[in-house]
C-alpha cells in the first residue's frame, strides 16, 4: 500500500477523522482518551457494516486483528488498514514483525511499549484528543496529534561527544566532518545509544543522531532519559541517506516531488521502514555518478570540502 | 508503597481488559475510591454497581470503562495479582500511588510511566532499590523497558 488514507469513523456520539501515512502507526497516550472506543467501532463496522449504525469512510478496508488466531486472520487482510488493541501480546514477537514486513497493508497498533521489533516512525506516535474544531455539538469529535515531534536543536550546539545510530557511511561522515574537539562515536544501531549515554555521562555535551524514520521504538525510554539529563539533544532526520537526497545535492528532476510526499511512493510491502526507501533511492540516483552512494563505505567524494558544506547546512545549528 | 516490575515477566496479567471482564463485582464499583477515579479518569459518574453515566458514551456498563481505569480496580481489589500497568496512561500514575498508600502493591510496567514532579516511594523490584523521583526511576527503568 502507498499513499496517505483518511479515515472517517462515527457514529451519534463519537466522531474519529484521521490520517495514516505509514505502513506502522502507534496510538498511545492517557487513558479515556477513546483508543479502544475507536477499535471497538472499528470492529463494529467491519462485522456488521452500515447495520451498525456506524458510518466509517476510508478508501481502504479497515479490520481489526486480535486474539491467537491472528496469523490466519492476518492471511486474508489485503491492502487494508489493520487496528491492533492493547492487550494483544503478538505485536511483541518476531513472528509478528516477519508476517507483516510481507504484507501490502498499514497497522495501526494501540501499545505503551516500545515494540522493538517493528521499525516505525517517531513521527508516527500518536495520541488522541478532543478537537475544538466542533465545539458545541452534541457529537464528540476526536483527532490524532504527535507524541513526539521532530527533535532537532533549536538552538546552536557545540557537542563535546556525538553519537551516531549508524556504524557505516552515516558514522564515517559525521567521524570526518568532526573537529578534533568533537569524540565522534558510533553506537552500532539504536538500541545501543543508551548505553554509549551512560558511558560519556552528564559532564559533556552529547549529540544523538540517529534515523528517525525507525526511531520509534526508543522513543518512550529516551524522552524520560533526556528530560533527566540536560546534557543530551537528539537530532533525528529521516536517515542520512534522507538528509543527502533534501540537501540539494542531487540532480534529478523528480526528487523534489518525492521528497514533498514520500507516502506517494513506498510500497509498504517493499520497504518496512522509510530508510530503506531512502538509501535505495540515493544509490539509484547518485548510480554512475561521482556521489555514487553505497551504505557500507563512504564513497570518499561525500568528505570533499565542496559537498562537505553543502551537507553541513542541513545541520548548520549544529557545530561539530 | 507502590511495587514495581519493570519489563516483560510472564506472571503478569497481560490484558487486563479481559481480566477485569470476567472478574469485577459490582460492589467494587460504587467504593468511594473507586468513584473517584473514575470520575478523575473518564469524566463519568457511577450511577451504581452496573450503571455508569459517560459524557461520552451514555449510560455504560463497568466493562466500558476505560483501560486505564478496568487495570486500577483491579489493582486495588486484587492485591495478590501482579496486572500489566501500562494498559494505563500517565494520568492512572497518581492513582496507583494512593492505591499502594495503606497497603503494597506489585504492578508490571512495560514502558516508563510519569510519575510527575512531586517525591514519591516507588520500590523497585529488579533492583531491589526505593526510589523518590522520576531521575531515580527513569535511570534504573531505562535499562528494563
Amino acid at each position: 500500500m502507498k499513499g496517505i488514507h483518511r479515515i472517517i469513523v462515527q457514529n451519534k456520539r463519537v466522531k474519529y477523522d484521521f490520517e495514516i501515512r505509514r505502513n506502522i502507526t502507534v496510538l498511545r497516550g492517557d487513558s479515556a482518551t477513546g483508543k479502544t472506543n475507536l477499535i471497538e467501532m472499528i470492529r463494529e463496522y467491519a462485522n456488521n457494516g452500515s447495520n451498525s449504525s456506524i458510518e466509517l469512510v476510508c478508501d481502504k478496508s479497515c479490520y481489526i486483528l486480535e486474539g491467537s488466531t491472528w496469523q490466519g486472520q492476518l492471511s486474508v487482510m489485503k491492502d487494508s488498514i489493520v487496528f491492533i488493541d492493547e492487550g494483544n501480546p503478538f505485536v511483541l514477537t518476531n513472528e509478528f514483525a516477519t508476517s507483516i514486513q510481507q504484507t501490502d497493508n498499514y497497522y495501526v497498533i494501540v501499545s505503551r511499549e516500545s515494540l522493538p521489533n517493528l521499525p516505525y516512525s517517531i513521527e508516527e506516535i500518536y495520541g488522541i484528543r478532543l478537537s475544538r474544531k466542533y465545539g458545541g455539538l452534541k457529537q464528540i469529535y476526536n483527532e490524532f496529534y504527535h507524541i513526539y515531534g521532530r527533535p532537532q536543536p533549536h538552538e546552536e550546539i557545540r557537542p563535546d561527544v556525538l553519537i551516531t545510530e549508524d556504524s557505516n557511511a552515516g558514522y564515517q561522515f559525521f567521524s570526518g566532518v568532526c573537529s578534533e574537539k568533537v569524540t565522534c562515536i558510533s553506537a552500532n544501531g539504536k538500541s545501543g545509544i543508551l548505553g554509549k549515554m551512560k558511558e560519556y555521562g552528564s559532564d559533556r555535551i552529547i549529540l544523538v543522531i540517529a534515523d528517525g524514520a525507525a526511531f520509534g521504538s526508543e522513543m518512550n525510554r529516551l524522552d524520560f532519559y533526556i528530560r533527566e539529563h540536560s546534557n543530551i539533544r537528539l537530532f533525528l532526520p529521516e536517515s542520512f541517506e534522507w538528509m543527502i537526497l533534501d540537501c540539494g545535492l542531487i540532480k534529478n528532476t523528480d526528487l523534489a516531488t518525492i521528497l514533498a510526499s514520500p507516502s506517494d511512493y513506498i510500497e509498504s510491502s517493499e520497504y518496512f521502514s522509510w530508510e530503506r526507501f531512502f538509501t535505495h533511492l540515493l544509490s539509484d540516483m547518485s548510480k554512475g555518478t561521482y556521489l555514487q552512494y553505497s551504505k557500507n563505505k563512504l564513497n570518499p567524494s561525500y568528505l570533499s570540502d565542496t559537498v562537505k558544506n553543502i551537507l553541513c547546512k542541513c545541520f548548520s545549528d549544529i557545530h561539530l | 508503597m507502590l511495587h514495581i516490575i519493570f519489563g516483560d515477566i510472564e506472571d503478569a496479567v497481560y490484558n487486563t481488559a479481559v481480566f477485569f471482564k470476567n472478574d469485577y463485582e459490582d460492589n467494587w464499583i460504587i467504593e468511594p475510591l473507586v468513584k473517584e477515579m473514575i470520575h478523575d479518569i473518564d469524566h463519568s459518574e457511577v450511577i451504581d454497581g452496573g450503571v455508569i453515566d459517560s459524557p461520552v458514551l451514555g449510560k455504560i456498563p463497568p466493562v466500558g470503562l476505560s483501560g486505564g481505569v478496568k487495570t486500577l480496580i483491579l489493582v486495588l481489589f486484587e492485591p495478590k495479582k501482579i496486572f500489566n500497568a501500562s494498559t494505563c496512561g500517565d494520568n492512572c500514575a497518581k492513582w496507583l500511588l494512593k492505591i499502594a498508600e495503606k497497603e503494597d502493591r506489585t504492578i508490571n510496567l512495560r514502558h516508563i510511566m510519569d510519575f510527575g514532579e512531586n517525591k514519591f516511594e516507588i520500590y523497585v523490584q529488579n533492583t531491589g532499590t526505593i526510589v523518590h523521583s522520576m531521575k531515580e526511576l527513569t535511570d534504573i527503568a531505562v535499562d528494563y523497558v
